[in-house]
């Protein structure tokens, strides 16, 4: 990416942030009080569902839901940023990496304010803390690369396809649901269908990176950093692949 | 995505003498049912019939020198290729076919639009930062310039508002002048003369001379046949996605306004 993209990238990013919260009667708090009437209503319905103490499924349910949430946000904001920057992308010689990078910078930040919500409900929740919370700046780098990589790549796909959106949406939906973040992964006995799917579920392996330092008070293990850091890898490669590959054609599609 | 792998990126490298771009046998086609196209659903039925229309030719085997220091106006009819020849001088149109090259070494300004990068609710000062670093200008440098550009589009009590609140007038001015104080080597303007009240109009050509003096290598892009012959030392007549005519300005524009029925 050239200098005058990425000078861009990161005063477009400020600004959206900036905007996002200029006008609004509650300004910064909004981004506090929204994730936390969210992960409020989640852990009282699911806490009865898994029969589990409240406070002990928040601290849960929020340590993998929080980076879900941002994984899944830069995913679907990052798909339409070529497509919604045709104003941009049409008039200057831009890069195309910058518009989805901004929406990965603006959604990163927010990540960082729904984190800020969650220790303070955690302050409240949750009765010993650990040595082990230190490693989350590291646990949140993979779920960010991977948010990136697949980000660039719906990115690439929406501005040939604008039909993908759906198909997008419900393979979130399905990688959500099945992957341990609502439930425990040993709600399911071993050798059945389900604890096969939770094993090979590349989702179950980051949200262990939150989970076992948040929940469990233990350094999540190499296997699980490997599967993470490997999945998160790709996806970036290939996004970054994608873009650059078919960059020369996206003024003819926008 | 179709097209993909037949796509040819511009390979920009140092050019010989004075060129500043050089367009070698450019070709850039439209696909006609374009917006049709662009679903999963259209791609899969494709793989069966393909009854793809053939592409409207833009710019159809366009060679094209422009030197350092030239001042050169592009004409023709609406839908010639005029815009399109602009856009892949500035990099942001890829050509199917043919070898475009710009010299790096040069900071080129795109003037395709005024106020590209603005943002409607962000302040004049803080769109000025951001459409500048789109032209490739650092925070310091636009800084630094920040008190020429608000006195010449004339906004010392407003550049602090939101630019949704000023009238298309001042939001023209403001982005001319950014555009123009920076002073870039080469400038391509498409149609943008329509700046402000007639007194600003002519700051606004007042200072597009004194660039042109100074050295600024110019492509402008206009209807306006007089003002190009005034201001340009060389015409490209376009027809058809064509060059028809390439040379001296009044000779060009004889031809052209001949052809029209309008000498």
């Amino acid at each position: 990416m050239d200098k005058a993209s990425r000078r861009f990238t990161w005063l477009y990013a400020k600004s959206q942030l900036k905007l996002k919260y200029r006008y609004t009667a509650l300004g910064f708090l909004w981004n506090l009080l929204e994730p936390g009437l969210f992960l409020g209503v989640l852990s009282f319905v699911f806490s009865v569902v898994n029969r589990m103490r409240i406070s002990d499924y928040a601290v849960f349910l929020f340590s993998a839901l929080v980076p879900w949430r941002y994984f899944e946000k830069v995913v679907t904001t990052s798909m339409d940023s070529i497509v919604q920057g045709d104003w941009l992308m049409k008039k200057l010689p831009v890069s195309p990496f910058a518009l989805p990078l901004t929406r990965w910078i603006v959604a990163s930040a927010e990540f960082g304010f729904s984190f800020a919500v969650v220790f303070l409900i955690f302050a409240i929740l949750k009765t010993h803390w650990t040595i082990h919370c230190l490693i989350l700046p590291l646990s949140a780098i993979p779920w960010s690369l991977l948010g990136l990589g697949l980000g660039l790549v719906f990115a690439a796909l929406f501005t040939f396809f604008r039909d993908i959106r759906p198909v997008v949406q419900i393979g979130l939906m399905l990688a959500f649901f099945t992957a341990p973040i609502l439930f425990k992964p040993d709600l399911f006995t071993a050798h059945t269908i389900q604890r096969s799917m939770i094993v090979w579920h590349p989702v179950t392996y980051l949200a262990a990176l939150f989970q076992k330092p948040l929940y469990d008070g233990a350094w999540p293990s190499a296997l699980d950093w490997s599967v993470s850091f490997g999945v998160a890898a790709v996806s970036l490669l290939a996004g970054v692949l994608l873009v650059k590959r078919s960059r020369a054609q996206f003024y003819f599609y926008l | 995505m179709s097209g993909l792998l037949r796509a040819v990126r511009p390979r920009p490298r140092p050019v010989l003498g004075e060129d500043v771009f050089r367009l070698d046998n450019v070709s850039v086609g439209f696909r006609r049912n374009a917006i049709e196209e662009r679903s999963l659903k259209h791609a899969l039925a494709a793989l069966v019939t393909d009854r793809r229309q053939p592409p409207h030719q833009a710019l159809d085997d366009v060679t094209l020198h422009i030197r350092r220091g030239e001042h050169v106006g592009v004409i023709g009819r609406n839908g010639a290729g005029k815009s399109t020849l602009l856009r892949v001088l500035a990099r942001v149109i890829t050509p199917q076919s043919g070898r475009v090259f710009v010299d790096r070494g040069v900071h080129v300004v795109p003037l395709l639009e005024l106020g590209i990068g603005f943002q409607a609710d962000l302040s004049g000062i803080e769109n000025v930062h951001l459409a500048g670093a789109l032209m490739g200008y650092s925070y310091a440098e636009i800084a630094s310039k920040m008190a020429d550009i608000v006195a010449f589009a004339e906004l010392q009590g407003f550049i602090h508002e939101p630019v949704k609140n000023y009238s298309s007038g001042m939001y023209a001015r403001l982005a001319f002048a950014l555009a123009t104080d920076v002073e870039p080597e080469v400038l391509l303007v498409d149609e943008v003369f329509g700046v402000g009240d007639e007194f600003f109009m002519e700051k606004c050509v007042e200072r597009m001379r004194r660039l042109m003096a100074a050295g600024t290598t110019t492509v402008f892009v206009s209807h306006n046949l007089d003002f190009l012959i005034g201001q340009c030392d060389r015409l490209v007549w376009l027809d058809e996605g064509r060059i028809v005519a390439d040379g001296a300005a009044p000779a060009v524009a004889r031809a052209y306004r001949a052809a029209r029925g309008t000498s």
